[in-house]
């Protein structure tokens, strides 16, 4: 049924194309991008795109995104906004909640959905994150792994991480990997490196099956799961001593820790694999885990920490369906593979699980891990004004992020650092979320 | 013998037009969203006072205030002495001295990240230049984290802005310098004054309307860099080194919440504006014209 | 000037010079590196290819690849319009300022003043609806126009400069019969040098490095500036220092250009002597 539906559908579509490149003069849509770095590679895939399509021509824009929000919610105020545009999971929800993007559930619905990563299209539903229609589709996603160096984990004679590791195991692991040479009190190499980012400290909160959030995602409401994980990391770094202080890593870019050899483990995004090969430039053999699962995980029910990057269309586009017809081509199968940064996924599923996506002749061997992730994605705490309560980019001294960094710097306990974050959050979400 | 009385409003064509069009209609726009929500995107809804009671009643606020004149109180005194050292340096007749002019000047050009990266490695209590040298001669682990540390965070930003910007103002220094007539010197020098009675009778008196003009520029110039903040501390630990402006930059393109940034402009404006008159009330005590 | 003072001088203006210097040769040489190489521990002064193949692999891409000429271009006649703008508003205006007397003199220049306290940030909103409404937008009018029009730190910086000035040299040039235009351009600008090339060289250097307004107003990559063309080498997930560097020196060069060709203006005793009353 559903097949001959999507034949129809096709034999439709085949038929509009063909009618529209005989009669239709020229459409043009604008399409803006956030990744500046990949700008050549996707305005060749647009150039591709009009080949097929004589009948549509496209304007391609890349900013990087500092400039990207700024120029975008101008263009949105002045009415001007580009048919298709880039869309982040932390302000997804406040643009479809003003009405700013077109629904296009409809059109993901004629979509073949075993082809793609369906996990990660639940951030783009909104209001209601499991049952409500989409306002954008993913053209990639990210998710959040466990990174180690096998020649530290080797020096130090200890197991490389495996399905089965418990926290337990896990803190064992970093006990034995940081190395204090001379004495001091101060490490040379760190077993473990963390601090108050959002791609440090949820990974854990969700392998636990812990929730920041209420159900409705309306307020900040840490659940002892969360908070057995939060604790966990704060004994790591002022128990155990096996993570460093965040004032400590001053001069030093956070994501550089790993790839100088100055952590044996760290959690971040998967798209970090990219920067850590260009970074340790095989100065070192690593590989990638899952993280491990909490205590207080149910067993079996692994929840992984991921998010998708997006495509939405303009709610006042004129043209929705050449702007749609160009978001399933960039999101299909003529996008090339280099377009992704290793470990950013593409969205369709025969390209992620290309050898070219896969690279398995480089570091590090276990990347299908991450596929297989992208198949065990679960919440997400994104709400409207995320960035401001969570502390993002700019902000990273404040919010969450600020008092979590300052557990790791033993200025704070982790309860005081709960309570702390919590009342802010609230206040800002307040905001947003009435009662 | 006076001038026409059409003369100034001629020269002054340009500027008015400035005025009207591209500052006073953009401010009075922004005066009107600090009464609203306003995301930029949407159509801002009315809200009365509510920001502005929100800032009054948030000790965050109160935090960056008192940041905010912290900043400024050391920023200000901080770069006009450095920069008048520096003046007074290059202001002498020296071989080479067009280059050093030059190197001095550097800082103010050099790309504001490469500043940021440079200097956050120099002051890294582990890895930095700084704990290299310090641990050549004591048996430290680590150096206080110059900017991770709230108790330091902002004093080391404001040093670096001024290492930064006091090319800035020695130019103006400059520029102020060559307009002390040269006969004071030569008489004080037959006179038989020292280096020191030079500078203190004839060059600071006769440079304080430049002086003047530096240090309003100064003020206005501490309460709206943040370049740098957002490279080396992103405000904090914990709204440590948050100053106004860099709340104000943060919540008009970060949080899209610009009613809200627009109330803290206006909160700033009326911090410049009372500073300024008070400069321009007491000018006279202090500020001497060659008439 | 004795020998021992000039060994003093000259070594605290070396002291100093290094500290100046080095984040500028930390930029300098990085801008030769791989992103490896730059942000490794402890970052070595002398890159590895220096002399070597692929020494100018940084330099080349950005050229090539980024037409980076191009943006520089594009800045420069930005740049060098609003300055040459100011200089021209800014003379006048501060002119008037100083030696005449008219209606809300003070309040004029108290707005002036004050309305350059209110960031650009909350303003480039309803600044935009303007532009827009005027048909500016993808045109340098918008990055010109405004600071062409207005600018409160030069107009400030030249009554000074014009207060400054004794008015026996006005008086002197009435009874010879000027009119007020030849008394601005004749008698009075000749003597502000100094302060011009130093509004030259600030003015010139706040719109070189402006971003904010190009990225609102321009869409077309052939009219960007050369700071929209530095942020092209950020990314959501990564900056490419190695070439953000390497354009970040190219864009400083122009600036130091006009810095040291200004300097023949810093000369002393423009004005002549003895004039005080």
């Amino acid at each position: 049924m559903k097949k001959s539906l999507m034949i129809f559908a096709l034999v439709l579509l085949m038929t509009a194309l063909f009618t529209a490149g005989v009669f239709a003069q020229k459409t043009t849509i604008r399409y803006f991008m956030w990744d500046p770095e990949f700008q050549e590679m996707e305005r060749g895939l647009v150039e591709e795109f009009e080949k097929e399509n004589p009948d549509i021509e496209v304007e391609f824009t890349a900013l990087e995104p500092t400039n990207y929000w700024p120029k975008i919610s101008a263009m949105a105020a002045a009415g001007e906004l580009p048919d298709v545009f880039n869309m982040s999971s932390g302000y997804i929800d406040q643009w479809a909640q003003d009405g700013l993007l077109m629904n296009i559930q409809d059109k993901v619905d004629e979509l073949p959905q075993d082809d793609y990563f369906t996990r990660v299209f639940s951030t783009l539903r909104y209001p209601d994150k499991t049952e409500s229609d989409m306002y954008g589709i993913p053209y990639a996603w990210v998710t959040t792994v466990l990174y180690y160096n096998k020649d530290m984990f080797d020096a130090a004679g200890v197991e490389y991480p495996n399905e089965d590791w418990t926290w337990e195991d896990f803190r064992k692991a970093a006990e034995e990997l940081t190395i204090d040479e001379n004495g001091d009190g101060v490490p040379e190499v760190y077993g473990h490196w963390w601090y108050g980012r959002y791609a440090h400290v949820e990974p854990w909160v969700y392998a636990n099956g812990g929730r920041i959030l209420n159900d409705l995602k309306t307020r900040i409401d840490v659940d002892e799961k969360a908070r057995e994980a939060l604790q966990f990391l704060g004994d790591l770094s002022n128990k155990y001593n096996v993570s460093p202080p965040k004032k400590d890593v001053v001069g030093i870019r956070q994501q550089d820790m790993f790839p100088l050899q100055q952590t044996a483990m760290w959690v971040d995004g998967s798209w970090n694999i990219q920067h850590v090969r260009d970074m340790g430039q095989g100065a070192f053999d690593w590989g990638i885990a899952k993280v491990p699962q909490g205590p207080s995980a149910e067993p079996g029910e692994y929840e992984a920490y991921g998010w998708p990057d997006s495509l939405v269309i303009s709610k006042e586009s004129e043209h929705k369906e050449a702007a749609w017809k160009l978001i399933k081509y960039l999101i299909g199968k003529n996008r090339p593979v280099d377009s992704y940064m290793a470990g950013k996924v593409p969205i369709l599923k025969s390209l992620a699980e290309s050898d070219e996506w896969l690279e398995t002749d480089n570091d590090p061997e276990e990347i299908e891990i991450v596929l297989e992730l992208g198949e065990l994605m679960g919440r997400t705490s994104f709400t409207i004004g995320w960035g401001e309560w969570r502390g993002y980019a700019d902000t990273g001294g404040s919010g969450m992020n600020g008092v979590l960094d300052s557990v790791t710097n033993g200025e704070m306990t982790v309860d005081e650092a709960v309570e702390e974050f919590t009342e802010h959050g609230n206040t800002v979400l307040e905001r947003y979320y009435e009662e | 013998m006076k001038y026409k009385k059409i003369t100034p409003w001629l020269f002054l064509i340009p500027t008015l037009l400035g005025l009207v069009f591209f500052r006073l209609g953009p401010m009075l726009a922004a005066g009107l969203a600090s009464f609203t929500r306003w995301n930029v995107f949407s159509p801002p809804k009315w809200i009365g006072l509510g920001n502005y009671i929100e800032l009054f009643s948030s000790g965050t606020f109160r935090m960056i205030l008192k940041n905010t004149l912290i900043f400024s109180g050391l920023f200000v005194p901080g770069v006009m002495i450095a920069a008048l050292f520096l003046a007074l340096l290059v202001n002498n007749r020296l071989r080479g001295m067009t280059f050093f002019r030059g190197l001095f000047y550097l800082p103010v050009i050099t790309s504001v990240v490469s500043i940021g990266v440079i200097w956050s490695w120099i002051l890294s209590p582990r890895f930095g230049l700084l704990y290299q040298l310090v641990s050549k001669f004591f048996n430290i682990a680590r150096l206080p984290s110059f900017l991770g540390q709230p108790e330091y965070a902002l004093y080391t930003l404001i040093f670096v802005y001024v290492w930064k910007m006091a090319g800035y103002q020695m130019i103006l220094f400059l520029a102020g310098l060559q307009n002390i007539p040269q006969v004071y010197y030569e008489a004080a020098t037959i006179d038989g004054a020292s280096i020191w009675q030079k500078f203190r009778y004839i060059t600071l008196p006769l440079l304080t309307p430049t002086t003047f003009f530096v240090l309003i520029i100064s003020i206005i110039m501490s309460l709206k860099t943040f370049e740098l903040t957002y490279i080396m501390t992103q405000g904090g630990p914990n709204y440590a080194s948050t100053t106004l402006i860099y709340s104000i930059y943060v919540n008009a393109f970060k949080h899209f919440r610009m009613g809200y940034a627009s109330a803290m402009s206006y909160i700033l404006f009326i911090i410049v504006a009372v500073f300024t008159y008070l400069n321009f009330k007491y000018k006279k005590r202090w500020v001497h014209y060659s008439e | 000037m004795s020998l021992g003072r000039k060994i003093i001088l000259y070594t605290i203006l070396i002291a100093i010079s290094f500290t100046t210097l080095f984040p500028f040769l930390w930029m300098f040489s990085s801008s030769f590196k791989t992103m490896g190489e730059i942000f490794s521990l402890t970052p070595s002064f002398i890159p590895d290819n220096i002399f070597a193949e692929g020494m100018w692999n940084n330099y080349k891409s950005i050229l090539q690849e980024y037409n980076f000429l191009r943006f520089i271009f594009n800045s420069f006649v930005v740049a060098g319009l609003a300055a040459l703008g100011q200089l021209f508003t800014c003379s006048l205006g501060g002119f008037a300022f100083a030696r005449m007397e008219f209606r809300f003199k003070e309040v004029i220049f108290a707005l002036m003043l004050a309305t350059m306290m209110i960031p650009i940030q909350v303003t480039i909103i309803p600044e935009y609806f303007i532009m827009l409404k005027l048909n500016w937008y993808n045109t340098y009018l918008p990055l010109i126009v405004p600071s062409m029009l207005i600018g409160s730190f030069g107009t400030f910086l030249l009554r000074s400069t014009f207060e400054n000035m004794p008015s026996s040299m006005e008086e002197a040039a009435f009874i010879d019969g000027v009119n007020d235009w030849q008394m601005f351009y004749m008698v009075f600008l000749p003597n502000a040098k100094p302060a011009l090339a130093s509004l030259f060289i600030i003015a010139f250097m706040n719109n070189w490095n402006a971003l904010l307004r190009p990225v609102i107003y321009i869409d077309k990559p052939d009219l960007y500036t050369i700071t929209m063309g530095l942020a092209m080498f950020k990314g959501n997930y990564g900056t490419q220092w190695h070439l953000l560097l390497a354009g970040s020196v190219l864009s400083i060069l122009p600036l130091l250009f006009i810095y040291m060709s200004m300097q023949k203006y810093f000369v002393r005793g423009m004005l002549t002597s003895g004039t005080k009353g």
